[in-house]
């Protein structure tokens, strides 16, 4: 089986990382050794954390720093359910009678306490979910001091910056490993689902992820939720097993030392959240004796406050200074055995089968008087187009002329200042890009905007898998369609690879693959033959002809390469200065003397074919 | 009447401290991209500098001019050191150096100089109020309004007309341009964490007048609700910031004013949730324009 379903894939992935976990529960079980068992049971629960934080952070993007208020939550939520009653009136006088009276096992306190920290995550994730990058990274900063100083503030119910203690003990090193393994499934799961692939194309590149039909605000919801559960679970598990809770061990130091965890191991894979535990917590045992002991070879060292802080800085220092991406890199480690195993073994080359028709029933785009002004300047002034289903439309004219800018507000980029789009005589008018990529509509980058350290095939998999959104297994779902796609595009042989890392010429051809994998009725393509030579862009003249003839799809082609354009088009707009100029067959427009003046000026008279001359060599300069 | 007019300057100076910090921080942002999480740091420097030449009782206005030029030093020292290796590198990287810079320079703090805050001996004409008609404006409040003013009245002449403050902006706008206009990337990251360094500093005598003590984490709180403010302002305006910074002020300066006595604890949640709270309407910042595609 060569695609086996996604699912089960990833199943083994995960079970592939939980061995070394049974090893070090296992090890620490044998040793009984106390110290050993004790710092393997908070390994194990750390990793619970990391793993939560790699859900959001990793697939994401966005890193953040609020995880550990979740952990805190989760911590004294349960707190309010396993406390004995006695100590409640003593330490809690403000709780409820609802939550004074319960004394629970931990075993059933966990999940109310994690489905409380889950809502919380959702009503503070409606506001972060919508921040990317640098945004949000500072809100969950923002977060973690919040919940902090509430834990303080709120005296009767937390006993403020006091301890508060008593926690029945009942986590021992195999609750923790079972906890830990069941996050480090639903992490790796997660990671490997259609909403997780979602979410990381999100994190390559926003702006194509949105065209891809991706809503990624409500993707980054959905993954803060999970995330923050998992925290909770790490937190009630972390009160449980040193029975004390205080506000402050939820804070700065706990942050830091996840956070290293992750970027050691290398943020974007669950192996890496694994890998990361291990590694810092040996680092950290290791700091900590050499704290505590304070002499080396007979000299007794100063007192030194946060030596393991220190320690912390250093590996993130070395893991940014030199690896970038943590130990472990972009891949899991089954997918790392896979790429090898693929390597040795030929590909064999999917049979193309010709992806079926998208349709050529409705009534094609309209755009009725568009207009978008920046400021003073109005780029697109009072623009009236149309697409047939099935034709073939060239946008030419000279730079500045408002081409990019029309098509950033048919497909949604940028909302327009006036006027109105339909797509098949649905007003998309002001929607979101990506609703309208799923009324049917797909662009391309003038500067290429692939998810670049996802693979060829993820590429191609994520526009392909918004047609099987309903399936159990969206991405096995799609496979077909996904091999089919690549054998056209010539892309077959480099499915494996990262985008990143492709040559200029596949990239272009891989851009467009993923436009045509979400069988939209309508493509616009934004200079699609940029830097090609004659030999590309004549191979791209024919990919997109058989595209066209096999699905009914609608292009518009927008470029300075003058020859391409006029043998593909049928039908070519020219505009200048925010507005149409001439419209028309190619052969028409060659001769208008608006569009002649607009390449050449005004004094310039020399023909058409002096026209097209220049602007040929004009593109080729380029 | 009087004490709304006494809450507005209150409120006028708090700001333009958090104002002084956003700016510094979006000005490092906007040029290469960088949240430095240790500008609180370049604060505490410049504090501690304050407090040692007070000790070795140096001039008032030598220890001043002494801690304003401590944090320039360390803000350009600390690009140097430890930002250019990640120059190029994605945000992500970034914040988590500076994540690491910032953790390692509080430990040296804790080890080097005192774990424990440190009263700083500051003269006593600080400590007194000024009479205002009917109104009783404290000296520190008065100064620090003052100083703030003059500081952004001087800034914006330097962005407007002259030749450093016009690069910065360009490159703030758009870095790559300006690089190729022929101005030296170098100059330019040097400048920018010259400038910032040199705000934190300012901020860092106003928040130390205030309280009279250094601590090695005294600049983690300002700064993190400094860069709130950053968002909020709209990420990459420098205009934003400072209008974020004094937004801040205000919330704060209310809400002590308002909370009946019981809710005071929670005043720095409340104020840190109220801002982020403006996020959920305008998700690109009060100034800050939406990039393409993002929406």
């Amino acid at each position: 089986m060569p695609f086996a379903p996604t699912f089960a894939r990833d199943l083994f992935g995960a079970g592939v990382l939980l061995v070394p976990l049974a090893l070090v529960a296992l090890a620490a079980q044998v040793s009984s050794d106390g110290a050993l068992v004790s710092a393997a049971t908070l390994m194990l629960i750390s990793l619970i954390a990391v793993a939560g934080v790699q859900v959001y952070s990793g697939n994401s993007g966005v890193i953040s720093f609020g995880h550990v208020a979740f952990m805190g939550l989760g911590a004294y939520f349960a707190a309010w359910l396993t406390l004995p009653s006695s100590m409640k009136a003593r330490m809690l006088p403000d709780l409820p009678a609802l939550l004074s009276g319960a004394e629970l096992d931990m075993l059933v306190a966990v999940f109310p306490a994690v489905a409380a920290v889950a809502c919380a995550a959702l009503a503070v994730g409606l506001t972060i979910a919508r921040l990317d990058g640098a945004a949000g990274a500072i809100a969950t900063l923002g977060l973690l001091v919040i919940v902090y100083s509430l834990l303080i503030g709120a005296q009767g119910l937390t006993r403020g910056s006091q301890a508060l203690f008593g926690l029945p003990l009942s986590v021992d090193l195999w609750t923790a490993f079972v906890c830990a393994a069941v996050a480090v499934v639903l992490a790796r799961l997660y990671r490997g689902s259609n909403a997780g692939l979602q979410l990381r194309a999100s994190r390559e590149d926003e702006p194509a992820a949105l065209a891809c039909g991706i809503d990624v605000v409500r993707r980054r919801l959905g993954a803060w939720v999970l995330s923050a559960a998992l925290a909770g679970l790490a937190g009630v598990l972390y009160g449980h097993y040193l029975g004390v809770l205080t506000p402050r061990a939820f804070y700065f130091n706990m942050t830091f030392s996840l956070l290293a965890m992750l970027i050691v191991g290398g943020m974007t894979t669950v192996t890496g959240a694994v890998a990361g535990t291990f590694v810092v917590s040996l680092i950290v045992e290791g700091l900590r004796r050499f704290e505590q002991v304070g002499t080396i070879g007979g000299v007794t060292m100063p007192e030194l406050h946060g030596l393991t802080t220190i320690g912390l800085s250093v590996a993130i220092l070395a893991v940014m200074y030199k690896l970038r991406s943590g130990l472990t890199g972009y891949l899991e480690i089954d997918e790392r055995w896979r790429r090898a195993r693929a390597g040795r073994a030929t590909v064999g080359a999917a049979a193309p089968t010709p992806a079926d028709s998208a349709g050529t029933s409705g009534t094609g785009i309209a755009c009725r008087g568009l207009v978008k002004r920046f400021g003073g300047v109005t780029a697109v002034a009072d623009v009236s187009l149309d697409l047939r289903p099935g034709e073939i439309l060239g946008l030419i004219g000279p730079n500045g002329a408002g081409k990019s800018t029309l098509l950033a507000l048919v497909s949604g980029t940028l909302t327009p200042s006036g006027g109105k789009v339909a797509i098949d005589e649905t007003d998309v008018t002001g929607w979101p890009s990506y609703r309208i990529a799923r009324c049917g509509l797909a662009r391309t980058f003038q500067n290429i905007r692939l998810f670049q350290h996802l693979s060829v095939r993820e590429n191609v998999e994520v526009a392909a898998t918004l047609n099987a959104a309903g399936a159990i297994d969206p991405r096995a779902e799609a496979a077909p369609a996904v091999d089919a796609l690549l054998a056209r595009f010539d892309l077959a042989e480099l499915a494996g690879r990262p985008a990143g890392t492709l040559a200029y010429g596949p990239q272009r051809r891989l851009e467009i693959a993923r436009a045509a994998a979400m069988r939209p009725r309508y493509l616009l393509l934004d200079e699609p033959a940029a830097g090609m030579n004659q030999t590309e862009s004549d191979a791209l003249l024919r990919m997109l002809q058989a595209l066209r003839a096999e699905t009914g799809i609608g292009l518009l082609v927008v470029d300075h390469d003058l020859r391409l354009i006029m043998r593909l088009c049928e039908r070519v707009v020219v505009m200048n200065k925010g507005r149409v100029i001439a419209e028309g067959p190619p052969e028409t427009v060659q001769t208008d003397p608006n569009v002649v003046e607009a390449y050449l000026g005004r004094r310039a008279r020399g023909g058409a074919s002096a026209a097209e001359d220049r602007a040929e060599t004009a593109s080729s300069q380029e | 009447m009087d004490i709304l007019i006494q809450n507005l300057i209150n409120a006028l100076a708090l700001g333009g401290t958090y104002a002084l910090l956003a700016l510094g921080l979006a000005l490092v942002f906007s040029i290469m991209g960088l949240i430095n999480l240790a500008h609180g740091e370049l604060m505490t420097i410049g504090a501690y500098a304050l407090y040692f030449m007070i000790l070795w009782a140096f001039p008032f206005w030598l220890a001043l001019v002494g801690a304003l030029l401590c944090a320039v030093v360390a803000a350009v020292l600390m690009e140097r050191v430890a930002f250019r290796p990640v120059r190029d590198a994605s945000m992500a990287t970034m914040l988590l150096t500076s994540f690491a810079v910032s953790a390692i320079l509080q430990v040296a703090y804790q080890n080097l100089i005192s774990p424990r805050p440190l009263p700083v001996a500051m003269p006593s004409f600080l400590g007194g109020a000024v009479e205002i008609g009917s109104l009783q404006v404290g000296m520190i409040q008065l100064l620090a309004l003052g100083c703030t003013a003059a500081l952004l009245l001087l800034l914006v002449w330097v962005f407007r007309y002259t030749a450093f403050g016009v690069a910065m902006r360009a490159a703030a706008e758009d870095f790559d341009t300006t690089r190729l206009m022929g101005i030296r990337a170098n100059a330019l990251f040097a400048g920018a964490f010259a400038l910032s360094g040199l705000l934190a500093g300012v901020a860092a005598l106003f928040w130390v007048a205030q309280r009279g003590s250094v601590d090695p984490l005294m600049g983690f709180l300002p700064v993190l609700k400094a860069f709130i403010a950053v968002i909020v302002g709209g990420l990459g305006s420098l205009v934003g910031a400072v209008a974020g910074g004094f937004l801040l002020g205000a919330i704060e300066i209310a809400l002590r004013a308002l909370l009946p006595s019981d809710l005071l604890p929670y005043r720095d949640a409340l104020s840190l949730l109220l801002i982020i709270l403006v996020l959920l309407v305008r998700p690109q910042g009060l100034m800050g324009r939406r990039r393409e595609g993002v929406r």
